[in-house]
């Protein structure tokens, strides 16, 4: 149901409070999933005129997982606070003066409602680590977690039902990676009016079993990222060690994905430069070049009186990855009517040398007269 | 546990609720006992179950939403007070009605229901669920109720059951032990209930009737004792008949012997022989039967029937008989006792009821025992025929022609003679002269 309809359909005195929810509703870390709502039904007798829902079912990301929880108002008096059905946790009660959005409620502030669900994933979270301790092994691996100032922050955890017939327990962990990825040139980084979200790298980990036997870990990358980042295939973490834990692990994965952000960054400097070197070399043969992302070059060379396009492709690992060099004809095609060309890829490269190394390096290349000349 | 709730409670809270615009909440009324089932069974001696049994009988709707708790949740005692009022003591749970939500506690339930467990002082306090479900487009409407008690972790529904609802195959109605609690009942058969019941609280109907059956069966019991005092004049009867049937075959034997005398004494025998001393021993032992001597002639021949058990045994002890039971219940019937009625004492069918006076009844209890066969058949017991019955006898009307003659010879009788035909007879009886009791031989 797409939130406009739900809005819809909500009774008027109530629609503020959901509005807030369902526009701007990001609760837990997991922000890249807002808070959605269905099933809305209404508390009154048939017979009134809508619209008069007044309850509906609100799904909230948690830990990876979604909880589905019923908010329960009255129409007829819309300035009481809402009633909650927490699904299947029947066990999980919090204590209302926790709540202080509850006890205080607002009708008149639109974001009461929002504020109150907040305080409620909050004592739901602690519900959960209270949960954990059926686990002595995955209490000590929340403990640890929660020691290291990196980590402890930004963790929810959610305590899965004793499987019943197994006895098996099974806990997700999910934490936030405290990567920094401010420096990420904003070019990579597309599309930020679909995604005004924050940039974050999700680990989720999930305990298959209370003894850590079974470990899958998992990481989530906001959209912009991924794509800056090379995309879903380009990150590939470590498997979860066996006998090992978390505290170690996280630090870990934390390192790759900085190693990787540091790597993009890097090549973009890199690329950057490179393209500075080949400008300065080759000044005046440059027909055009991408000045955001230094990706691509295109020279027009001369050797003999026979002018030749150079297309020089940076790839986005540079440094280690050799630029490709397509020489391309400006006077003969091919038979299928492209103009004809020639890639080129031995010609002497080194990911060491800096870029005014390799555009002189670049330069002793048959056909290709240095414009000097 | 089991928890049920009259009809009209249960629509009573239904009307309530779904005339309410939004959720409705209020308390339960009623009562809870304990039942003890104990079960015998060939396995095992005794095994007792106990149920708790709660009873609805009433409800407290609350005017409107949070009228004794506040946004979060805490119970207000004073304002509790103020809507139970005195009935507090009778709070056996609250009920909440929300329409097309799922059948589970919420959250502000779950508070509210531990404050109030713990304020009302009931340990089981249940809480009943309604849910109204209603399809899409209206078209159907459901109501749910389901019965909680969370004090309990698991099992925490109760099946409510509401008389006389639901089941069509049963045609009769069935009476629920929830009382009526509303006052103007209560009045109402105050005042016309004496019409109907008298002091005691039985109801006069079932008195009068009892007394019918009182009188039938007074009836029945007089009728008992005519038809055994006739049954026993017919026995008697019966004997003198026998008696008269064996004397007047006596005397056609002595008519025959003396006709034959005088016959023999017209034709003269020239035969004075001491021969002739040896036939009057016959005659003579026919005269002296005649006259004096009862033993042999009154031996009863094989024209008589043999003497009846009980008259062997009659012979020989008196007392044996009324220990026997069987005679004395066809005489008289015992009571059965109705139920309610009060001094009549519990009914024994044996034969104690012949010593029983119970109150109104007019039961003969005659002092001897019933002696006959009790089919009335001929019997020779002559013992019975004490001193003077027999002349009783002469009065009664035997139809039989053939005993008219002997009425009046049968009078001319020496008494004598009876005594001394009883005095013979237990030598006569026995054939190996042993006179002792044969009561045990059968």
């Amino acid at each position: 149901m797409s939130p406009e309809v739900a809005l819809n359909r909500i009774s008027p005195e109530l629609r503020p409070l959901l509005c807030s929810v369902v526009r701007n509703g990001r609760v837990g870390l997991d922000s890249t999933n807002c808070l959605r709502i269905t099933d809305l039904k209404t508390g009154c007798t048939s017979l009134t005129p809508g619209p008069c829902c007044d309850r509906f079912k609100l799904h909230i990301p948690y830990a990876g997982e979604t909880l589905k929880w019923d908010i329960i108002f009255n129409a007829q008096d819309p300035e009481l606070p809402p009633d909650f059905i927490f699904g299947e946790d029947a066990e999980f009660l919090p204590e209302p003066s926790e709540l202080p959005h509850l006890v205080q409620w607002d009708a008149e502030d639109p974001e009461c409602l929002l504020q109150l669900v907040k305080e409620l994933i909050q004592q739901y979270h602690q519900y959960q680590c209270h949960r954990l301790r059926e686990s002595s092994r995955l209490l000590f691996e929340y403990d640890s977690l929660l020691e290291d100032p990196d980590y402890g922050r930004s963790l929810e955890i959610y305590a899965g039902h004793k499987n019943s017939w197994t006895g098996e327990f099974s806990a997700r962990f999910l934490l936030k990676l405290p990567v920094d990825f401010s420096n990420i040139p904003v070019y990579l980084l597309k599309d930020t009016a679909l995604d005004p979200g924050e940039d974050v790298a999700l680990l989720f980990v999930s305990f298959e079993d209370a003894e850590a036997t079974q470990v899958f870990p998992k990481l989530y990358l906001s959209p912009s990222i991924e794509h800056a980042l090379g995309g879903s295939s380009a990150l590939h973490i470590p498997a979860f060690p066996s006998g090992g834990c978390l505290i170690d692990y996280v630090p870990q994965v934390c390192q790759l994905l900085t190693n990787k952000v540091q790597y993009v960054i890097q090549g973009y400097h890199k690329r950057r430069e490179y393209i500075a070197a080949f400008l300065s070399h080759f000044g005046m043969g440059v027909v055009e070049y991408d000045a955001e992302g230094f990706t691509k070059l295109t020279l027009l060379l001369m050797w003999k009186d026979f002018c030749v396009l150079v297309h020089v492709d940076l790839p986005l690992y540079f440094p280690r990855d050799q630029p490709t060099l397509t020489f391309q004809s400006v006077y003969h095609f091919t038979s299928s009517g492209q103009l004809y060309s020639q890639v080129q890829k031995s010609y002497p490269y080194s990911p060491r040398w800096d870029g005014n190394e390799m555009a002189k390096r670049a330069q002793p290349q048959p056909k290709i007269p240095n414009n000097r000349q | 546990m089991a928890a049920s709730i009259s009809g009209y409670t249960f629509s009573s809270v239904c009307y309530h609720s779904a005339n309410s615009n939004s959720d409705h909440e209020g308390f339960l009324l009623g009562e809870v006992r304990q039942e003890e089932t104990i079960s015998i069974s060939d396995t095992q001696i005794s095994s007792a179950e106990l149920l708790q049994v709660v009873e609805v009988h009433n409800h407290e709707p609350c005017a409107q939403l949070f009228s004794f708790y506040n946004y979060a949740g805490l119970v207000n005692e004073e304002n509790l007070n103020k809507i139970l009022k005195e009935r507090r003591k009778n709070v056996i749970g609250w009920y909440r009605f929300r329409r097309n939500t799922q059948q589970q506690m919420s959250f502000r339930e779950q508070i509210i229901h531990k404050q109030l467990t713990q304020l009302l002082g009931v340990p089981d306090l249940v809480f009943l669920l309604f849910s109204f479900i209603s399809t899409a487009n209206n078209s159907t409407h459901a109501l749910e109720y389901v019965l909680f008690r969370p004090s309990r972790r698991y099992n925490q529904r109760v099946t409510l059951s509401i008389p006389n609802l639901g089941n069509t195959s049963q045609q009769e109605y069935k009476v629920s032990s929830v009382p009526n609690t509303s006052l103007n009942y209560a009045k109402v058969i105050k005042e016309h209930g004496a019409e109907f019941f008298d002091k005691d609280g039985v109801m006069k109907d079932i008195r009068t009737i009892f007394q019918v059956y009182s009188a039938l069966q007074d009836k029945v019991q007089a009728v008992c004792g005519e038809v055994e005092q006739s049954e026993r004049v017919k026995e008697k009867v019966q004997q003198e008949v026998n008696k008269l049937k064996q004397q007047i075959a006596l005397r056609k034997q002595k008519n025959a012997e003396e006709e034959r005398r005088i016959l023999e004494a017209q034709n003269p025998e020239p035969l004075p022989t001491p021969e002739e001393n040896t036939e009057p021993p016959e005659t003579s032992l026919l005269s002296l039967v005649a006259f004096n001597t009862p033993s042999t002639p009154e031996r009863p021949g094989p024209s008589a029937n043999p003497p009846a058990y009980a008259d062997l045994l009659s012979l020989q002890d008196n007392s044996l008989l009324p220990s026997s039971s069987s005679p004395t219940s066809a005489a008289l019937l015992p009571r059965p006792q109705a139920v309610g009625s009060p001094g009549h004492p519990s009914p024994n069918p044996m034969g104690l009821g012949l010593g029983l006076s119970v109150g109104s009844s007019p039961a003969p209890s005659p002092s001897t025992p019933y002696l006959g066969n009790g089919d009335g058949s001929s019997s020779d017991s002559l013992d019975r025929q004490a001193a003077g019955q027999e002349d009783e006898d002469e009065d009664e009307d035997e139809d039989s022609s053939e005993y008219e003659n002997l009425v009046s010879e049968v009078a001319q009788l020496p008494p004598v003679t009876i005594n001394v035909l009883a005095q013979g007879r237990p030598a006569s009886l026995s054939p190996d002269g042993d006179a002792s009791a044969r009561g045990s031989q059968t």
